[in-house]
């Protein structure tokens, strides 16, 4: 009894206090909790962005602390560039490549695990495993399965006739997308799988019960009861990893470093080189700038398409 | 509900013209641990191709191929590679960069999560959509403005500034997981430690944070996992041979030609692949936990 006194009164008096100010002890506590992450953010977000688009406004040699004011005009040399556009070609290239073939990939280990029976844990694991491979590793091992002397999988790749005995199949010019694309899937394919199997799992057996009695075959039943319910998880998926692939950087520029002779040189590749290797940092900042915008948009698209914040009650 | 009386007849009539029953079950069961036997083939046969790789001689994995490790050839030689040479350093400063992004991941979400479930004040929905374009942001586009940032205040080769860079990125999966943890929390508990006189601090430290442990372990491996397998900030951010981590290291000292030792290479990718692996593994029961509230 004497607890509800002393906290009815508690929240009156905050309520008064909020209504006068809007800023009471308890909305300063709260701020003061999430300051931190919003330094953060401050330091490692905002700042580098307004600071791309400051230095895309000068051309900036990377090793003189002169910068000369040049307004647009490193906008309109990227964009006039032939390198931007083959690399946004690229680039697109490779995100849908990735995503369609993660998707399908991870949806189809997805319902595999959640219909097993038997082996259900080591399956899991084992995709579990992939994902937990660092990228490094991934590419590290590929660069020695893709060996021409020992890498297995350029002698398989060769005893069937897709590439020559002497060539290196990363360094080739119609192989080296579509096996990045793989390698990358490789490690990737599983966080879909991740995102759609907590969903299947939550789908109650009594649907599936209810269905098999009426006769409904195993397609109708995933057509009718699974994909409604895993349409919505599988888009925000889609979104992800299109965005999470136009931005990817590591796994290429390990496996290719862009080559051969640009072949798998994508925005971010780009950027990389026209920064540290053709020394030329105010141009690099304005692609940064270009890609920050498709983000922007990729962000914008996430938002409008699914409030992800509504479902959370405050 | 007159459907179950109907389907019996329906399928006893249906049995001529389609597949039996037990035949679409055998054909869709041997499709479903096909499929479940490639996937796992695919994905394990890279792996068991590092591990014996790793144990293989280092002059046999260069001069012979075999699907099968052959007892003459099996050694430990290989793992001297963490011996001597930059390997290691690479790897120690790979090291101290995880353990310093998961010290200040945790502690910043834990706070955070525990103020955006437990106070109120305005703004708190807007602030936790700003949070979730954290995840719109690439390692390459802050990546690139950062390095002359880091440069003008002295953070570049720093590796404090690869643990900032690191954790920032990881903020919005941490944040929201503690916060969404933290509401199924009852709040009696704490509020009966209010009454009993802790105070609020006492009440956080003893009462929530032992609760939290699901989350914590989740939002801990989630940040070992993004500094275990960052290669793009570091690869900008710590230029120096002396201060990278291994991700950038030995990729660039294979570019550099001077290290083609595919056994010295499978040995410490072995090595740098076991510590996540061992994490999942021991603290997979944790993680489900944590992940369950995440996507729900």
């Amino acid at each position: 009894m004497a607890s509800e006194t002393v906290e009815s009164t508690a929240t009156a008096d905050r309520r008064s206090v909020r209504g006068r100010l809007g800023l009471d002890g308890e909305a300063l506590r709260g701020w003061a909790t999430v300051a931190p992450v919003i330094l953060l953010y401050l330091f490692v977000a905002v700042t580098p962005i307004a600071f791309a688009i400051y230095a895309s406004l000068f051309e900036v040699p990377l090793l003189n602390p002169n910068w000369t004011f040049t307004g647009l005009s490193n906008y309109v040399e990227v964009l006039t560039m032939n390198s931007f556009w083959s690399s946004l070609w690229l680039g697109a290239l490779f995100m849908v490549g990735s995503t369609v073939v993660q998707l399908l990939v991870g949806l189809w280990i997805a319902l595999v695990l959640n219909q097993l029976d038997r082996g259900q844990r080591f399956l899991t694991a084992v995709a579990f495993t992939a994902y937990l491979v660092p990228t490094v590793i991934v590419v590290l091992v590929a660069l020695f399965m893709f060996d021409v002397e020992v890498g297995v999988l350029h002698i398989a790749g060769s005893t069937l006739g897709l590439w020559g005995e002497r060539t290196f199949a990363l360094g080739d010019q119609t192989w080296a997308m579509p096996l990045v694309v793989l390698v990358g899937s490789w490690k990737f394919s599983i966080f879909v799988t991740i995102f759609t199997l907590a969903q299947l799992r939550a789908i109650p057996d009594r649907f599936y019960e209810a269905a098999k009695i009426c006769g409904a075959s195993r397609w109708e039943m995933f057509r009718d009861i699974t994909l409604p319910r895993i349409t919505g998880v599988l888009l925000i998926a889609v979104l992800l990893r299109a965005v999470f692939m136009f931005n990817k950087f590591d796994i290429i520029w390990m496996l290719t470093e862009g080559g051969p002779a640009g072949a798998t040189t994508t925005l971010p590749i780009l950027a990389y080189r026209t920064a540290f290797l053709h020394n030329d940092y105010g141009v690099a900042n304005a692609m940064a700038v270009v890609m920050f915008v498709f983000l922007a948009l990729g962000a914008y698209c996430y938002f409008r398409a699914f409030d992800p914040t509504a479902e959370v009650d405050t | 509900m007159s459907t179950p009386t109907e389907t019996p007849s329906e399928t006893e009539t249906e049995g001529g013209t389609r597949l039996s029953y037990e035949t679409r079950d055998r054909l869709y069961n041997l499709a479903l641990y096909g499929s479940a036997a490639l996937f796992s083939a695919v994905i394990l046969f890279p792996i068991y191709w590092m591990v014996q790789n790793a144990f293989t001689d280092s002059q046999t994995v260069i001069t012979e191929f075999s699907w099968l490790p052959s007892p003459e050839t099996v050694t430990l030689d290989n793992f001297s590679v963490l011996a001597a040479g930059a390997v290691p350093r690479y790897v120690i400063n790979t090291i101290v960069v995880t353990a310093g992004t998961i010290v200040v991941v945790v502690a910043v979400s834990l706070v955070a999560g525990y103020g955006m479930a437990r106070f109120r004040f305005r703004y708190k929905q807007s602030f936790a959509q700003f949070l979730l374009l954290g995840y719109m942001f690439s390692p390459i586009v802050l990546g690139l403005p950062l390095y002359l940032i880091w440069s003008e205040i002295g953070l570049l080769n720093a590796q404090i500034g690869l643990v900032i860079a690191l954790s920032s990125i990881s903020m919005p999966f941490a944040v929201w997981l503690m916060w969404k943890y933290i509401q199924t929390i009852p709040e009696s508990m704490e509020e009966s430690a209010w009454i009993a006189g802790a105070s609020r601090w006492r009440t956080f430290w003893d009462v929530v944070v032992p609760q939290t442990k699901p989350a914590i372990v989740a939002c801990a491996l989630f940040a070992f996992a993004i500094a275990w397998n960052d290669f793009t900030f570091a690869q900008i951010l710590l230029p120096s041979q002396e201060s990278t981590t291994f991700a950038p290291g030995i990729m660039r000292l294979i570019d550099q030609g001077g290290y083609t030792s595919w056994g010295d290479i499978m040995a410490v990718s072995l090595l740098m692949t076991v510590p996540p692996l061992l994490f999942a593994y021991f603290l997979q029961e944790y993680l489900l936990k944590g992940f369950e509230v995440r996507t729900r």
